[in-house]
């Protein structure tokens, strides 16, 4: 009898645990598909900030070309998860450089389409933001749980593993606030 | 919008003669009062004496004081109607003109009992609900109102006598926010990480059924301050920024009192927790007693700053 109830006890143990790592499993999931939505989104951005702004800005047509560029790989089908973050670092960078050009085109700066463009670049920004710091806790959770005694047994024989973060350095922080910049 | 110095330099400037005015009243006032009501903790305790005597011991006398006492606090309220509602015209009103011409103030009304509960921020049962000091306006294209919120809940005590319970009292600010959001976002006092220390405290905010779900956030100094409920974990990062974390912390160093706060229907709501009546006169010391003023002054200028500390004039965002 004692046997038995151990046994259950231990059984639901297990179910307790495969349950929670399956659980972080998909939260990571759940949340990396709103950050690609939200990737998607500044994707669809791109085009119409360029051809509103490609014939004031002679000179940063490589720029342009660069973006115009990001945004060719990063529609293509089949990027795994890992380009697509490298490749949201470099666009994050490649737009702020533009709207900081924006600055030098006083045209450019009145104009009620660029200003509406960056206003929506600039939320999107944000919610880009939001949604990898909501990734970076669910992966941390992830790893932790992986990592951590005793569901790390459970989790080697489910082959689960870490998962990376997005990198937040202190200048992609700052983006959110790339805003500031359009300050009146 | 002034600044403190200007406000502070307004009430003992510009408002000279009424203060005077009313504090030659205070005085008058407060001998009436000690007089008063000496009289009838004389005349009760008398009776509980006399009663004594006559029935000896028994729960009789306890009435009796348990009257004497509410009667005085009757006759209290009642001295000082007169003194309060000059104080308020006098004084209130002209500081509050002084921060923003665009705001209007009503002592006797206060934030609608529908707003507060629609805010999510308690979420015990209201049974009783007042307030007073109602101020509601536009400052810098942003609305803002609030006002001293007292609500109570009751409960059935022994010998079925009902006793409130204070749910909340203090001050309850509602403003517009500058982004648009569908879900709703509760921020509350740490108060279990606070008791039980970071693991079991933990446990229990994620276990915690009456909420949304836990969202931890990775400003290590705000989550040890606040804990923060969501129905949606990008959205609530989305509200809460590292710069909003850190204002909102600055807000509850500066208001030295647990706040809770709640962005929910595009508006953000602020509860700080006085557990105190706010913009009432003090009836013992003086009105000119610097730090009465500053009460004043720095919890008007606190509550109207609002827009500013949290930034939410800055419409960078699509929403207009």
């Amino acid at each position: 009898m004692t046997a038995l109830i151990i046994g259950g006890i231990f059984i639901a143990i297990l179910v307790l645990m495969y349950n929670s790592l399956v659980g972080k499993k998909n939260q990571v999931d759940n949340i990396f598909a709103s950050v690609d939505t939200l990737l998607k989104k500044r994707f669809d951005l791109i085009p119409n900030l360029i051809s509103t702004v490609q014939q004031y800005m002679e000179h940063e047509k490589s720029l342009l070309n660069r973006l115009t560029e990001l945004r060719a790989q990063a529609m293509k089908p089949n990027v795994s998860d890992e380009q697509k973050i490298a490749l949201d670092k470099q666009m994050s960078q490649a737009l702020g450089s533009i709207m900081v050009a924006v600055e030098n085109y006083p045209d450019l700066k009145a104009n009620e389409n660029v200003m509406h463009l960056q206003r929506t670049l600039t939320e999107v920004e944000a919610q880009i933001s939001a949604a990898r710091r909501a990734y970076n806790q669910a992966v941390t959770d992830y790893n932790n749980a992986i990592e951590m005694i005793p569901t790390n047994f459970m989790a080697n024989a489910m082959h689960y593993r870490r998962k990376e973060l997005f990198s937040i350095i202190e200048q992609e922080r700052q983006n959110v606030n790339v805003g500031e910049l359009f300050k009146k | 919008m002034s600044s403190l110095n200007q406000l502070t330099d307004f009430y003992y400037k510009e408002l000279e003669p009424e203060l005077k005015a009313l504090e030659k009243e205070r005085k008058v006032l407060r001998s009436r009062i000690i007089m008063i009501l000496s009289f009838i903790a004389f005349l009760t305790l008398f009776f509980m004496l006399f009663t004594a005597r006559k029935i000896g011991m028994d729960d009789t006398i306890l009435f009796i004081a348990f009257g004497g006492f509410a009667f005085g606090g009757f006759i209290y309220k009642l001295l000082i109607k007169d003194y309060t509602q000059q104080f308020k015209q006098d004084v209130i009103r002209p500081l509050i003109k002084a921060i923003d011409h665009n705001l209007h103030y009503n002592p006797n009304h206060a934030v609608a009992e529908a707003l507060f509960s629609f805010s999510d921020l308690f979420s015990n049962k209201i049974d009783r609900y007042s307030g007073n000091d109602h101020v509601k306006g536009e400052i810098d294209g942003v609305s803002i109102e609030f006002s001293d919120v007292h609500a109570e809940q009751r409960h059935s005590g022994s010998k079925g006598k009902q006793k409130y319970t204070t749910i909340f009292q203090g001050l309850f600010i509602i403003a517009d926010f500058n982004k648009n959001f569908k879900g709703h976002t509760t921020i509350l006092p740490d108060s279990a990480e606070n008791i039980f220390g970071s693991l079991i405290g933990g446990w229990l905010q994620s276990n915690n059924f009456s909420q949304n779900d836990l969202i931890k956030m990775d400003d290590p100094q705000f989550e040890k301050e606040f804990v923060v409920y969501g129905s949606d974990q990008i959205e609530s990062r989305y509200i809460l920024t590292h710069a909003m974390m850190k204002r909102l912390l600055d807000l509850r160093h500066k208001a030295k009192h647990q706040i809770h706060i709640s962005f929910k229907g595009s508006k953000v709501f602020i509860a700080i927790d006085y557990r105190d009546d706010l913009f009432e006169p003090t009836i013992f010391s003086s009105l000119l007693d610097y730090k009465t003023a500053m009460m004043y002054v720095q919890t008007l200028h606190m509550a109207t700053g609002i827009i500013n500390e949290l930034k939410l004039n800055h419409k960078l965002w699509s929403k207009k």
